[in-house]
């Protein structure tokens, strides 16, 4: 008995380190972003290679605000993503919601239509897209970045999702609803909607991790420095003669990765499992 | 106003009651057949307009040849179909496409898998690990990869480390066959966060009994996982296989920025192709080709995994 | 087919402007003043500052100017960022090119400059050195201005070599005593020898510094026929790949030295980056060392000119015209050495020069810029470069066959000479 609990310690004691070594690539990376970024530039690729330095700075930091807007940068990503978040929020809760508990004709045909939209990868529809919103005068400006991720690709991921948590609905919530005196919008916004917390939290969470990550798009359509999203400037600290700016560029990828890492620290429950419960499985 | 409409439904309410000869036109069913378009109307015209819409703009597009700097456009026909065939790169670029999305998948979901079977024997510290398991998700992509360059660099980190335990690595991003082990592993540490989350809540999901009633018959742990546990979260399996593989096709930032597509063409996915040839060479004609190429492959992988899920997932409702 | 796409594109217009419609607040088209938008890829803060100062005094004297922006754009992507602003209808007005000078100029997307120039009084059209206007023009007209003509020069940090125990002797210096030198510093220092600044084993286009030396160019005089092949071209990529793998004098693959922080011993680069060197070592500045094919000299430039698209075309041509009269041009010179004659002296150049000394800028700039070939330049540069960098990279490693691999790279770009 005794040799089998000291046999089962050994195992975790195993397990935990196999864990450790297997989780140095996960973290090891965006520690060394942060210390790179207030080393000087002669020590970023001193070697050996070290996580301190006696000589910290963070002129870095403030280089990274006068070489570019990057403040004005940051703030575009932001908003940005937070409104494609609130409208992907509403148009994916009600798509899901319909396909989910209202019968209409030709729903299923345009239930595949709509996940059509999921296949189709963006570099396919970026050129004709980028001739359209030509024609719309809204090149190198944020209207194709909103539009496209709140209601193409994205959007249509979060409406299956929202789907597939509707349909696991139980039917008597919509009885107890419809005899209150409830209409579909009624019913879906009071009833279903409050109940679809998780869901809802992995559709944000998804969202809002899409459309900060765009890096395509706003390459093909925003040709102006201040319009530009994190993801395009974080690639444009060259100096005039195309020189990389390693620390600058370092400086800037610490305080894009920071702050959202910090919010999923905090809130990594809900996160983790907002996902689990996504429906995607 | 919640009150005015309160009072609307009511008096319609009792108008049916009443039961005049005529039944109302908006029965119950009608709006609900309305409210149905209207909730489903945002997405699709979303989709009609951003997506199906410009694949048939591609399609013409990939018809004509077109001078970016003046707008000049002249219909080509087939040509830049034919040229498909007589492309040097494309091979090349299809191979490499290959290597990528399939080295991609095999990883991410083994590794996936993996994760979370250790996760899942939950002990002291399982959040934690998860927590750091996850935590490259929420990076910025470009961010991890531009950090992952340093890394990767002859005389940056990786080899730094390696050195210091005697191993002297090879120049990673300078030869194809490491450059391309580079851009994988890069895009699936980031990114194998989610399928581990999702191959844990379905782990969770297996009822226990299950695993009590093998036991008593005197199965193996191996023969557990592989006649129980694989066949019961087979469809998680099969859809995240899906997404990722639609994800490794669409996988533009990591290659932009760790490599460029090189050195050679070694890490020249189709979807850099793609983008390097309408949007650098300005062929926006060829991009469109290539683009719709790219389309229909992911189409058929599509068809053939629902194909697949048919015959092998277990229990679908 | 073509209604189809019409009657789409409409429907999709429709939908997009009516969604539009209620958020964006942009202001239509007005008439009255121009506003005039030139695109830089400086971000140079006293550049900037004198180009805004030589618009405000512009716009002083032009009412119908009310106007004048500078609109900086990432280097690294430049001319990806500019083909974007011109095919997506939202051109500049005035442009910064490098080379995306030929593909302009072809597509006749740029305004011929030489008759407005010619008639601009006290513009002094003559003054212009042949030498550094003809990548810019066609036919006898000139299609953009060269204000920016910086020869390549090779920067030397002499407490590196000293520390190495190596001398050199610039007057009668060749490459051969550079990577000698180069291997020695880094044998004994471990730091790099020589660095081709930019190269960085893609931008293969800046080896011109180096093959030029050894009689060898990219192409022939009419763009036509690849001559990567060549003999001499063979030499100079046997040297350099020599430098790579076997004595070192270069760094390889992968490995980044930045001289400018004290990296490497030499390092070839613009002239104009010696606002780079920060003092904390000493440097010397010569020419080019002399190759096998004799001395020579090499230099990148960069050009503005007038779009065609813009709505503003004459007064865009005017205010190109005030930029680059010779006051101006003077005041332009203490960044970006100038293609006039008259401000081409050692004396000149060094008066707003806080870095060189007058016999250095006359040594490196005033004495090269007559003879210099500029950088390999070709319509479609990126496919050219892209296709170029595919094949070279079979170059840098230690077991390359150097005359195949220059055949390959023949046979990849070939078919875009002809184009």
């Amino acid at each position: 008995m005794s040799s089998e609990s000291l046999n089962s310690l050994a195992r975790r004691v195993l397990l935990v380190v196999a864990l450790g070594v297997l989780a140095i690539p996960f973290v090891v990376p965006t520690i060394w972003m942060v210390a790179a970024s207030v080393k000087p530039l002669p020590e970023i690729f001193a070697s050996p290679p070290s996580l301190w330095t006696d000589h910290p700075t963070l002129s870095a930091y403030s280089e990274a605000f006068t070489f570019q807007p990057f403040a004005r940068q940051y703030f575009n990503s932001v908003y940005i993503a937070l409104l494609v978040t609130l409208i992907t929020l509403v148009v994916s809760s009600l798509a899901g919601y319909a396909f989910a508990r209202i019968r209409f004709p030709g729903a299923n045909a345009l239930f595949v239509v709509v996940l059509i939209g999921l296949l189709v990868p963006s570099e396919v529809t970026i050129v004709p897209l980028f001739q359209m919103f030509k024609r719309a005068g809204m090149i190198n400006t944020h209207w194709p970045l909103i539009l496209v991720t709140a209601l193409a690709a994205p959007c249509v991921l979060a409406t299956f999702i929202m789907r597939q948590f509707f349909i696991a609905l139980p039917a008597e919530l919509e009885e107890a609803g419809r005899l209150e005196g409830l209409g579909r919008p009624g019913i879906w916004w009071r009833i279903c909607v409050p109940l679809a917390k998780p869901a809802l939290s992995a559709v944000a969470i998804l969202t809002f991790l899409t459309s900060w990550n765009l890096y395509l798009e706003p390459t093909v359509y925003l040709t102006s420095p201040e319009l530009f999203t994190l993801p395009q400037a974080l690639t444009r600290f060259t100096d005039a003669y195309g020189g990389e700016m390693w620390n600058t560029q370092l400086a800037a990828a610490t305080m894009t990765v920071l702050p959202v890492l910090i919010v999923f620290i905090v809130a990594q429950r809900q996160f983790v499992e907002g996902l689990a419960h996504s429906g995607l499985k | 106003m919640s009150a005015t409409t309160k009072n609307r439904v009511v008096s319609r309410a009792s108008a049916n009651v009443r039961g005049t000869a005529r039944p109302p036109f908006w029965t119950t069913r009608r709006r609900d057949v309305l409210t149905g378009y209207l909730f489903i109307a945002p997405q699709l015209a979303g989709v009609l307009l951003f997506v199906l819409v410009p694949v048939g703009l591609a399609i013409w597009y990939s018809l004509n040849d077109w001078n970016v700097f003046t707008g000049k456009q002249t219909f080509v026909g087939a040509e830049h179909y034919t040229a498909l065939a007589s492309d040097p790169q494309l091979p090349s670029v299809l191979l490499a496409t290959a290597i990528f999305s399939g080295g991609v998948v095999i990883l991410n979901i083994t590794l996936g898998l993996l994760i979370a079977v250790l996760l899942n024997r939950r002990f002291r510290g399982a959040t934690l690990f998860r927590t750091l398991f996850f935590s490259p998700v929420v990076v910025s992509v470009v961010a991890w990869t531009l950090v992952w360059g340093f890394l990767l660099q002859d005389n940056g980190g990786i080899n730094g480390m390696l050195a210091t335990i005697g191993i002297e690595g090879p120049n990673w991003l300078q030869h194809g066959d490491t450059a391309m082990l580079s851009v994988i592993i890069t895009q699936v540490v980031r990114s194998v966060g989610v399928n581990m989350v999702l191959f844990l809540s379905a782990l969770q999901g297996v009822p226990s009994q299950l695993y009590e009633a093998a036991r008593m018959d005197g199965a193996g742990s191996r023969t557990i996982f592989t006649r129980i546990t694989l066949p019961l979260i087979s469809p998680t399996l099969l859809l995240t296989a899906i997404i990722t593989i639609v994800g490794a096709l669409q996988s533009f930032a990591q290659i932009a920025v760790l490599t460029g597509g090189g050195p050679e063409l070694s890490t020249t996915v189709l979807v850099y192709y793609v983008f390097q040839q309408a949007f650098e060479f300005n062929d926006i004609g060829y991009g469109s080709t290539l683009a719709l190429m790219l389309l229909s492959f992911v189409m058929l992988l599509t068809l053939l995994q629902w194909q697949l899920r048919r015959k092998w997932v277990f229990h679908e409702q | 087919m073509i209604n189809a796409r019409k009657a789409l594109g409409a429907l999709a217009l429709t939908a997009i402007v009516g969604l539009s419609a209620a958020c964006s607040g942009t202001a239509a088209e007005t008439s009255g003043p121009a506003e005039l938008r030139m695109t830089v890829w400086t971000s140079n803060e006293a550049q900037l500052k004198l180009l805004n100062s030589i618009g405000d005094a512009y716009r002083a004297d032009h009412p119908d100017v009310s106007k004048i922006t500078f609109e900086s754009l990432p280097f690294a992507d430049y001319n990806t960022t500019l083909t974007t602003q011109i095919a997506g209808g939202n051109a500049p007005d005035l442009a910064w090119m490098g080379d995306l000078s030929k593909d302009l100029i072809a597509s006749d997307a740029l305004v011929g400059l030489t008759d407005k120039l010619k008639a601009t009084d006290g513009w002094q059209y003559d003054d212009l050195l042949g030498s550094v206007t003809a990548e810019y023009s066609r036919n006898g007209t000139l299609y953009a201005y060269p204000f920016s003509n910086s020869p390549f020069a090779l920067y030397v940090n002499t407490d590196l070599l000293a520390k190495a125990g190596q001398k050199i002797d610039p007057a009668t210096l060749t490459w051969d005593q550079v990577a000698a030198a180069g291997a020695a510093v880094h044998e004994k220092t471990g730091k790099a020898g020589f660095v081709i600044r930019d190269f960085d084993y893609k931008s293969w286009n800046v080896l011109a510094t180096v093959w030029t030396g050894f009689g060898a160019a990219a192409w022939s005089q009419d763009g036509k026929t690849c001559t990567f092949a060549s003999p001499e071209m063979q030499k100079a990529f046997s040297f350099l790949h020599d430098a790579a793998f076997t004595s070192k004098a270069m760094p390889s693959p992968g490995t980044t030295a930045d001289f400018f922080a004290g990296d490497a011993a030499f390092t070839i680069a613009q002239v104009s980056r010696a606002s780079l060197l920060t003092g904390s070592f000493k440097f010397g500045l010569h020419p080019l060392p002399t190759g096998p094919a004799g001395k020579y000299a090499v230099l990148g430039q960069a050009g503005v000119g007038v779009l065609t698209s813009s709505k503003h075309q004459s007064q865009a041509l005017d205010f190109l015209a005030y930029l680059t009269n010779p006051s101006n041009a003077e005041k332009l010179a203490q960044f970006f050495p100038p293609p006039r004659k008259s401000l081409l002296t050692g004396a000149k150049l060094a008066a707003n020069n806080k870095t060189l000394s007058a016999e250095q800028l006359q040594s490196v700039v005033v004495d090269q810029l007559p003879n210099a070939v500029t950088l390999p330049n070709h319509t479609s540069p990126a496919e050219i470069a892209q296709k170029g960098k595919t094949a070279l990279d079979a170059m840098w490693k230690a077991d390359a066959d150097i005359p195949a691999v220059l055949r390959s790279v023949c046979a990849a770009i070939e078919p875009i000479l002809a184009k």
